[in-house]
């Protein structure tokens, strides 16, 4: 290898790509929809506390609408006496319904029925014009149900003089389940296993996305050069081998740029937009005691608190290293397939034996999350084609270090295995046209004595 | 004193026999042609000399001593299929492939002005390569060819896509470049230049070298030996007779006799195209 005519084609390749619209574009406009996905969350909260919706109530059986409780967002009207002429099919009357609505001005109108005369079987119907929604309806359901029980409740405690509230009140159990992770140092921390599938699963995709999309700019770049002809000349001051390395890392540096630049915008973005805002509205129900082991502790508190448990630094260079080696695999080969044809259209039969198992790794790397520990995932983490992905997505369950070193270990191994295997090919291959090539002909290529 | 010397060289591609036991010597500082129908093995050859290709036997030195990398640097190659990053500008290409030859960047933009200036193409330099002509990029990959003051260059039918003042003005190049102590490989399928501009040349044909030699020379070997006489008859017709060389003489006092005006007396040398056709059919 002449270092200095390699880092002259580096350099080119980068410049090449890095000074592209589409790079650019990419670049800059992904970290403001990455923030826009972080700050999601926070934006639907924000969103979702909606006016108060006023809610009629037309009582047949006399005693749910006096004891049902306003809440912020459910504020409800008893409608005494309001009669919605129920057919026998307990159909209302529109005219009537109409009627009603325009009288009490509310936004829905709900008709509690009794089934028999004793009303131990009620019927609830919420009439609305708009749309209810989850929330509200679920709320709605709750109150009258409680509001049903305590009538229940007190006619009981009427009749046999037993006090059946408190005695509901002592043996009511009210149990939270929270996930804590205990580390090899002893300490100990909220996990939700569930905020750890996610996010191994993003890892993956992510990998997988970023090996597919890099490795197609190798072989692009190796087909550009090929069918451009220009190829013969560059052959003529260098040797294929520091072209083909030439242009694999120069696109690992591509990638390396747009990584972090993503990652520095779209913390400057979150950051510009927190100094603003204010980082306790943006992230408020982050700021719940991550140790608190009370009850009461928020969804998105333990979301967030398990977040916060994570080593954002360990996770970064676990990122690094298995994208690009797991590149580095992948590309050598890529670049061997496009040195075999004079355009992309012919590229598709030649790839398939190497984008089935990048697939593969991607859904191994997605049964990580159900199953982190399954020997399906083990072995996909250990076998060095499907292992970049499969890996990276157990990082977030903390697999043992060995494993991850042992992963890498062979993952390099094999690397430099396919390098000299795909370097025997390229050289071949980029200086054959006319012909369209099989995997007969990549073979032949490979054993042929230069 | 040979720039290249090639020495039983042989390349086979699986079955397929690109070259068989090629020997040759291409002198220095002459223009050598290297010509051959299509598919004789004369890419084959040129990519040996430039090291793209190891031959399967055989040997290639270059100013006495094994070939090396450091020597393949200083060759300047334009092969016959052209190609160039449609999408690069001219002047970044340009000093990309000058420095990939081992120029220094300095040197490479001091030069590569030079000559873009030489060819009266300064304002080339921030266009895009798809934005030029056939013709100027067929320049352009002549000066990126040559801009690093090669000793050896390798011209794979260097005047095909140009019109008869640019193909004029590479062939002054040409002679400018040799004047200057260059040696360089022709290669073409144009048998007229091939006489105007080559000291030498060598033909290959089924892999395997045919003839090789000074052109004079060879146009002598297989020239017939005759001499073509003109003159005017007594009727001021003009004529010209083609005489085999040991009747010229007798021939020569019949003319006298009959009173005839001599014009001319030249020697027949037969046409490079006319020699390559026979070499080439015949299979000699």
């Amino acid at each position: 290898m002449d270092f200095s005519k390699l880092k002259i084609i580096i350099a080119r390749e980068y410049l090449n790509k890095v000074k592209k619209k589409s790079f650019l574009i990419i670049t800059f406009l992904a970290p403001v929809l990455f923030a826009g996905v972080c700050l999601l969350p926070s934006l639907i909260m924000a969103g979702a506390k909606e006016e108060t919706k006023k809610v009629g109530v037309v009582d047949y059986t006399g005693f749910v609408a006096d004891s049902l409780v306003d809440h912020q967002t459910v504020k409800y009207i008893s409608l005494a006496g309001a009669d919605l002429g129920m057919s026998p099919e307990l159909k209302p009357d529109s005219g009537k319904l109409n009627a009603l609505f325009d009288q009490c001005g509310a936004d829905a109108i709900v008709a509690l029925l009794p089934v028999d005369s004793l009303a131990t079987q009620l019927i609830a119907t919420a009439y609305s014009y708009k749309d209810l929604g989850m929330e509200t309806s679920s709320l709605i359901q709750n109150d009258l149900n409680q509001a049903v029980e305590n009538h229940r409740i007190a006619n009981y405690e009427r009749e046999t003089g037993v006090n059946l509230t408190a005695a509901m009140a002592d043996v009511r159990s009210n149990i939270n389940l929270i996930s804590m992770k205990v580390s090899e140092d002893g300490s100990i921390a909220v996990s939700e296993s569930g905020v750890l599938s996610i996010l191994s699963m993003i890892l993956g995709m992510a990998l997988y996305l970023f090996i597919m999309m890099f490795c197609g700019m190798v072989m692009s770049s190796v087909i550009e050069e090929k069918s451009s002809r220009v190829v013969e000349v560059l052959i003529s001051s260098v040797k294929a081998t520091e072209l083909m390395f030439g242009k694999i890392i120069g696109v690992a540096l591509v990638a390396m740029t747009q990584f972090l630049l993503w990652v520095l915008l779209t913390v400057g973005i979150l950051a510009a937009i927190g100094a603003v805002v204010g980082f306790d509205s943006l992230f408020g129900m982050a700021t719940a005691d991550p140790t608190g082991m009370t009850g009461d502790m928020s969804g998105i508190a333990v979301i967030f608190s398990t977040l916060g448990t994570l080593n954002y630094g360990s996770l970064l260079v676990a990122f690094l290293l298995f994208f690009v080696f797991g590149y580095l695999l992948y590309a050598s080969l890529y670049a061997a397939i496009g040195s075999a044809v004079e355009s992309e259209a012919d590229t598709q039969q030649l790839q398939m034996p190497i984008t089935i198992p990048l697939m593969i790794g991607f859904f191994i790397s997605i049964y990580t999350m159900k199953a982190p520990d399954s020997g399906v995932v083990f072995w996909g983490s250990m076998i060095p084609f499907t292992s970049p992905i499969v890996m990276l997505s157990r990082i977030p369950f903390d697999p043992p270090f060995w494993q991850i070193a042992l992963s890498l270990a062979i993952l390099i191994g094999t690397f430099v295995l396919m390098a000299w295997f795909s370097a025997k090919i390229y050289k071949v291959g980029i200086l054959m046209f006319g012909k369209k090539s099989t995997f007969k002909d990549l073979w032949n290529w490979f054993r042929q004595k230069n | 004193m040979a720039i290249i010397q090639i020495n039983n060289v042989s390349k086979s591609f699986g079955e397929k026999v690109a070259l068989d036991k090629v020997s040759l010597e291409i002198p220095e500082g002459k223009i050598f042609g290297l010509l051959g129908p299509n598919g004789a093995g004369k890419t084959t050859l040129i990519r040996i000399i430039n090291r793209i290709t190891i031959p399967t036997a055989g040997s290639v030195f270059f100013q006495g001593r094994p070939i090396t990398d450091e020597d393949v640097a200083r060759i300047g190659y334009l092969p016959e299929e052209r190609g160039l990053y449609r999408k690069m500008k001219v002047g970044d290409q340009a000093m990309y492939l000058a420095q990939l030859k081992g120029m220094k960047r300095n040197d490479a933009l001091r030069e590569l002005k030079a000559w873009f200036e030489r060819f009266g193409a300064q304002d080339w330099w921030n266009k895009k390569v798809e934005e030029l002509s056939k013709g100027m990029a067929q320049k352009f990959q002549f000066i990126t060819t040559v801009v690093h003051k090669p000793s050896l260059m390798i011209l794979d039918e260097p005047f095909s896509g140009f019109d008869p003042v640019n193909a004029e003005l590479i062939r002054q190049e040409i002679l400018r470049l040799k004047a200057e102590g260059a040696t360089i490989i022709l290669s073409t399928h144009n048998m007229e230049s091939v006489e105007e501009l080559c000291d030498e040349i060598a033909l290959i044909n089924k892999s395997h070298l045919v003839i090789t030699g000074g052109v004079d020379e060879i146009r002598r070997r297989y020239g017939e030996d005759n001499v073509e006489i003109s003159y005017s008859d007594a009727s001021l017709q003009p004529r010209t007779l083609v005489v085999a060389r040991p009747e010229v003489n007798a021939k020569l006092s019949e003319l006298i006799s009959e009173g005839v005006t001599f014009h001319g007396f030249k020697e027949v040398i037969p046409r490079m195209n006319d020699i390559f056709i026979k070499l080439v059919t015949e299979g000699v």
